[in-house]
């Protein structure tokens, strides 16, 4: 999965090409329980490559618990599913994770690191050379409190700085909880930003939002998630 | 957490000879195992701290970032030793004092302290992925801990009674390279298995 | 709906007679001329004590086959192996006690074989404590899995750790922990009846106990089969209504 059998990659073919290659997510039948509590039941989802997806649905519908599904962090406990051509309870999923992005509700950041310390240690993990940190913390406009400590900045530039670190790495799939959430009206276009180039690019995004208008803007289409279900 | 655990273990070796008496013979006799009950107590606080510290956003960024389940439990393993070395000097220095314990064989004792920190660091930190997210959480990890502890304690002990006395140690270091390399490998075999659930 | 199954019965039976002939030997068997009849205790600690390593021994053959194959069935040989052992364990420790005082006028000699078996207590009640706190039935086997392995492997080097120790300290008095060499035949095939018995006693707790953890999954399958609301549903529309 990611090259075609002429060695081209699948992320760098033109818009109208996607549709020849396979779905980058196939999500057939898909329950999902918490301990004994069930969150998601027969989720049926196909993602291709270049769509944007939107992603609604009430309070504790289970979206949050979707994304990271799809993002292979959690195991289905009924049906089957693939994600990059891996297959969700594979040993596989360990190895396109790196090219799965997630910006969730809470920020995966380590408060004890500066915001540019974080950034080198994603670079680093992730195999990107740290000479990229800072021209993504410009981009996002965090350039002048690269170092300050992640924990004594606000919710909205940690958001900022998980979008810097999207940018800097190389992605086929992109999740997005809430992204517009927390961040000012300056750094609002991030998200459609970022967005946009991915599905250029020929990755695919799942975008969590309450802000249907926004998303309807931007999304190829729209999935509503209701009874543990997607319709 | 050092900052706790630190004064924490030093108030420990205060209240034993409230407790039993203050002798200076007697303490010189029970010191030493006083000050490894006490590592071994109080040092896998510090790993389970470092542990506990992780919460689950910022497993999901480390694992999308494509971190194998191995090298963060070693890299947690080392961050955990390295404190660990730190409590165990500190409050070592505490227990010289307190205790009127001889230095003997600085290098073995040194050598010892290493050994120990990486075996409670190896044992903690382990322990802390099998409990990860249950709902005991971290309580249970000093329980797990302890009695999988004892070959350290006794080790450890033996090696200090060995340098005053004498008598053979190389036994007692290598039983306690065993334990390291025992939980080091079933560490790093079962990361994998232990992320996945 | 109920899950109707034919419960096994021989099990029962089976313990029952085992029990039956070991008590009858027991008592039937000669008093020892130090102890006098504090001896007969030795018929049940012996055996029960030869059970908490068997009993752990299958608790670390089930983990590591659940690791290798992740059969649910091996788990469920782990688990219920522990839970039986981790009475035997404590049977074993309490009726060491209680034949020691009278012994030797202490509660607890710091025999190595003694010690050991208190350290493995804690390993298993660490073992179900953990089973206990993990709801999801795939991560509880996984982790109980692990820990069993890790527990098993640890239990030699913690014996030879605290043999060696007992070695450089031997206790001051004559006391011999292992008690006093048992030359009379008929208190030795007591002895070896009461081992397998309890062996049988044991076959048959683990047979039950399994049996018990199945109906419980089926219990389990079958809820879940029906169709129940899922969590995201008890989170309504709010109305204000009169509330303000």
């Amino acid at each position: 999965m990611g090259h075609l059998e002429d060695g081209r990659r699948v992320e760098n073919l033109p818009a109208e090409d996607h549709g020849l290659v396979a779905p980058l997510v196939v999500l057939d039948g898909v329950g999902v329980r918490i301990g004994s509590t069930q969150i998601l039941r027969d989720v049926n989802l196909e993602i291709n490559a270049g769509e944007v997806v939107g992603l609604f649905g009430s309070n504790g519908a289970g979206k949050t618990t979707a994304l990271r599904l799809i993002a292979t962090l959690i195991r289905p406990a009924e049906g089957s599913g693939t994600v990059l051509g891996a297959d969700l309870t594979s040993p596989d999923r360990y190895d396109v994770r790196r090219r799965i992005g997630m910006i969730g509700h809470v920020p995966g950041i380590f408060p004890e690191l500066t915001l540019a310390e974080n950034l080198r240690y994603a670079a680093r993990v992730a195999g990107v050379p740290t000479d990229r940190v800072e021209t993504v913390l410009a981009a996002v406009g965090l350039a002048g409190a690269a170092d300050r400590p992640a924990g004594a900045s606000s919710h909205g530039m940690q958001r900022r700085a998980e979008f810097a670190r999207e940018l800097m790495i190389d992605r086929s799939l992109l999740l997005l909880d809430e992204p517009h959430s927390a961040l000012d009206r300056d750094a609002v276009d991030l998200v459609e930003g970022l967005i946009e180039r991915k599905a250029a690019e020929g990755g695919a995004v799942v975008v969590v939002s309450h802000d249907r208008d926004r998303i309807n803007k931007i999304a190829h289409r729209t999935v509503e998630l209701a009874g543990g279900t997607l319709s | 957490m050092l900052w706790i655990t630190i004064p924490f273990g030093t108030i420990a070796l205060l209240l034993v000879p409230l407790a039993i008496g203050t002798d200076a013979v007697l303490l010189r006799e029970i010191g030493p195992g006083m000050y490894w009950v006490i590592v071994m107590l109080f040092g896998v606080l510090v790993s389970v701290g470092r542990s506990s510290m992780e919460t689950l956003p910022q497993q999901d960024a480390s694992a999308l970032l494509g971190l194998d389940p191995a090298a963060g439990f070693v890299g947690r393993t080392v961050s955990s030793a390295i404190l660990l070395m730190i409590f165990e000097s500190v409050v070592g220095v505490v227990a010289v004092g307190l205790y009127d314990i001889s230095i003997i064989g600085p290098l073995w004792l040194l050598a010892t302290m290493l050994i120990v920190a990486i075996g409670l660091a190896l044992l903690g930190t382990l322990t802390g992925a099998i409990v990860n997210s249950s709902s005991a959480g971290t309580a249970l990890v000093p329980l797990l801990v302890a009695p999988l502890s004892v070959p350290l304690l006794l080790g450890a002990t033996q090696t200090y009674d060995g340098l005053l006395g004498g008598y053979g140690i190389v036994s007692w270091v290598l039983l306690m390279v065993a334990v390291v390399l025992v939980v080091a490998i079933i560490g790093v075999v079962s990361s994998r298995p232990l992320q996945e659930t | 709906m109920t899950v109707q199954t034919r419960s096994r019965r021989w099990p029962w039976v089976v313990m029952g007679l085992s029990l039956a002939v070991a008590f009858t030997l027991s008592m039937v068997s000669p008093a020892d001329s130090v102890q006098g009849d504090l001896v007969r205790i030795m018929y049940v600690h012996v055996p029960a004590a030869w059970l908490a390593y068997t009993a752990f021994f299958v608790t670390f053959v089930g983990s590591l086959a659940y690791l290798l194959t992740k059969n649910l069935r091996w788990d469920r040989v782990a688990a219920a192996s522990a839970e039986i052992g981790v009475y035997f364990t404590g049977l074993a420790l309490a009726l060491g006690m209680i034949w020691a005082k009278p012994t030797w006028g202490v509660w607890w000699t710091w025999d190595a074989r003694l010690t050991l078996t208190f350290i493995m207590f804690f390993v298993y009640l660490g073992y179900l404590a953990l089973r206990r706190t993990t709801d999801d039935p795939i991560a509880r086997a996984s982790r109980a899995a692990v820990l069993g392995v890790l527990g098993a492997i640890q239990i030699p080097i913690v014996h030879f750790s605290v043999v060696w120790w007992r070695t450089l300290h031997q206790p001051p008095s004559l006391i011999r922990p292992d008690g006093p060499a048992i030359q009379d035949p008929l208190m030795l095939t007591a002895l070896i009846v009461g081992v397998v018995a309890f062996t049988i006693v044991y076959a048959a707790l683990m047979v039950k106990r399994i049996e018990l953890i199945h109906l419980e999954e089926r219990r389990l399958a079958v809820e879940r089969s029906i169709e129940r609301p899922v969590a995201g549903e008890a989170v309504t529309v709010p109305q204000l209504g009169g509330a303000l």
